[in-house]
């Protein structure tokens, strides 16, 4: 949990996993269910008119830490919610004796859901007289797409805004003079914008005239670009490898990445041999400047900053012509 | 167009439209008519006071699940080819701040989100407010401007006692004659948001869930004509649990009377 609190809260992990899942009481199929991405498909081609979707639900708990803790008359929920249709769901988890984990079903209704519900778990329990206290919370949200075919996770990165002079991250200190900065390290790529970095921000989200908005077009562009470019670097160093040797897509964002981009990095080549060729020239060098062109190039155009450039000199040239 | 002047392009909203598919007669945009013009007729010396007319008869005369709620362009097209003059009647600011400036209605109004949009956040506020079938807490709600502006947006109030709570404290407030309404409202909410940080509502005030099949049943049944001088009847798909909605009235009572108020001396205070 991020957010600071006034009362003791578990440091151990809340593990969810969603072990099965029916619509309108037929099973779904496990395919369905990506354990790894933590997503659930509720579609299925031949239905799109179900009216309920169960999902089975079963939490761990760091259960010495909860029996050993100062906090009384813990409960276990599941939290689904979905912004768009202003609805939130919380469900009771039970844990039968004997059982170390917590179970219970969830309930999705069609009818309360447009395109993508968040099933968050959370602990919570008395602590200071005080009840009902949020104690802990899974970390990353299971996805329940009520659209998808396949259950992946579409979202490319997160956006995130950071103070790098005066927040808390202390490694982002030295960076203090940096717009931005593009973070690969994590479960999805990040971009912390530099909130001390000044008028960045208000330029991003509040550009109101056309020079102004044609300039965060620009600035987002930038970023784009350079985000696209860094997750290319990155995944390319997170190859996995077969006993011969052959590269093999590295799970989660990464794969992603690198299926996208690479035929356009080299156009004429299958997937598998783009993939080994981008690696060899990597490792020794050869031609290796080359494919940084082409990478800035693939990134240039994902972040569509040609016409964003263009944009920005018509803006200007035109404000220019209003000055005269 | 924001101002009124100019005519909309009518071919081309409704060329942009997509046709919805099934033609019940809950789609039908004539009863929409009729209560937007009603409205504009009953309210035109205080504009803002249609709105708790007007949010419970749009609930019961568009029969609407959250899912279809959720569709923008639903809205979009009621603002933009059903009913603009609406728009401009009630958003159209009556002075403006800079004297001669031409007044202008926020493009919000017309395709903003669901708490700014002139018809979504009257459907919503509906929604989020009802107690089962019973309109009166939506009332009560949509006649303070504060309550649609922020309550609307908070995830807290997707716990129908939550909602209900705010509602019952803040009919307290007004029937006590508290000044500054507007902003004990304010403050209050963002109490109340505050504390949803770290405690959990749904446990500390538990709830039934909602009755769909009661719900499915009132849509089935669209087509009448909603009362003008009463109450239409919402879906009775339940109401909140007494228990829970006195303990989280006296709770948020108790948080506005401690909130702390902006302070309006140097902001100037805006009446939409």
């Amino acid at each position: 949990m991020s957010a600071v609190y006034a009362y003791p809260t578990l440091v151990g992990k809340i593990e969810a996993t969603v072990r099965g899942a029916s619509i309108d009481g037929k099973p779904l199929q496990l395919s369905l269910i990506s354990q790894r991405d933590q997503v659930v498909a509720l579609h299925q081609v031949e239905r799109d008119d179900w009216t309920e979707g169960v999902l089975e639900l079963e939490v761990s708990l760091p259960v010495d830490e909860l029996a050993d803790g100062p906090w009384s008359g813990v409960s276990c929920v599941a939290v689904l919610t979905e912004g768009a249709t202003n609805t939130r769901v919380v469900t009771r988890l039970e844990r039968r004796r004997d059982d170390t984990r917590w179970r219970g079903e969830v309930r999705v209704r069609r009818s309360t859901h447009a395109t993508r519900a968040l099933l968050d778990v959370s602990v919570v329990g008395s602590h200071g007289g005080v009840d009902g206290r949020i104690l802990g919370k899974t970390d990353a949200p299971w996805v329940v797409d009520l659209l998808a075919r396949t259950p992946a996770r579409q979202r490319d990165l997160e956006i995130a805004e950071e103070d790098f002079r005066d927040g808390p991250q202390q490694w982002l200190r030295p960076f203090v003079d940096a717009p931005w900065l593009v973070d690969t390290s994590g479960d999805l790529p990040t971009i912390l914008l530099n909130t001390s970095f000044e008028g960045l921000s208000a330029l991003l989200s509040g550009a109101r005239s056309p020079l102004e908005k044609a300039t965060a077009g620009l600035v987002a562009a930038q970023v784009a670009g350079e985000a696209w470019a860094t997750m290319f670097q990155s995944a390319l160093s997170n190859l996995e490898f077969d006993e011969d040797g052959t590269p093999h897509l590295p799970s989660g964002w990464r794969g992603a990445v690198l299926r996208s981009m690479l035929p356009e990095v080299f156009p004429r080549l299958p997937l598998p041999d783009a993939l080994r060729e981008a690696h060899d020239r990597r490792a020794d060098g050869r031609g290796w400047a080359e494919v940084q062109s082409r990478i800035e190039f693939a990134a240039g155009k994902r972040s569509q900053l040609p016409r964003n450039l263009l944009a920005t000199i018509r803006a200007v040239s035109r404000s220019q012509e209003g000055a005269r | 167009m924001r101002a009124g002047q100019e005519v909309l392009p009518h071919v081309a909203v409704l060329r942009a439209s997509k046709p919805i598919q099934d033609d019940s007669v809950r789609w039908s945009v004539d009863p929409v008519r009729e209560i937007v013009e009603e409205a504009m007729h009953r309210f035109d010396a205080a504009r803002t006071d249609a709105d708790a007319w007007l949010a419970p008869r749009l609930h019961a005369t568009l029969r609407l699940t959250r899912a279809e709620a959720a569709d923008a362009g639903l809205w979009n097209f009621l603002a933009l080819a059903v009913a603009p003059d609406f728009v401009l009647w009630r958003h159209l600011p009556l002075v403006t701040a800079d004297e001669g400036a031409p007044r202008k209605i926020n493009s919000a109004r017309f395709v903003g989100p669901h708490y700014s949009q002139a018809f979504a956040r009257l459907w919503w506020s509906a929604e989020m407010f009802r107690d089962g079938p019973d309109y009166a807490p939506a009332e009560i709600a949509c006649a303070n401007q504060d309550m649609i502006n922020t309550a609307l947006r908070l995830a807290a109030i997707d716990h129908k006692p939550t909602a209900l709570a705010l509602v019952l404290v803040l009919k307290g407030l007004a029937d006590d004659g508290a000044t500054r309404l507007g902003d004990r409202v304010n403050a209050l909410c963002t109490a109340v948001n505050v504390a949803g940080s770290t405690l959990m509502y749904e446990v500390i005030a538990p709830d039934d869930p909602p009755r769909h099949d009661a719900l499915t049943e009132w849509i089935a049944d669209a087509g009448s004509v909603v009362p003008w001088e009463r109450f239409p009847e919402g879906p009775d798909d339940g109401t909140a649990r007494r228990s829970s909605l006195d303990l989280l009235s006296r709770m948020f009572a108790q948080f506005a009377a401690e909130a702390p108020l902006r302070d309006r001396t140097r902001s100037g205070a805006a009446q939409d």
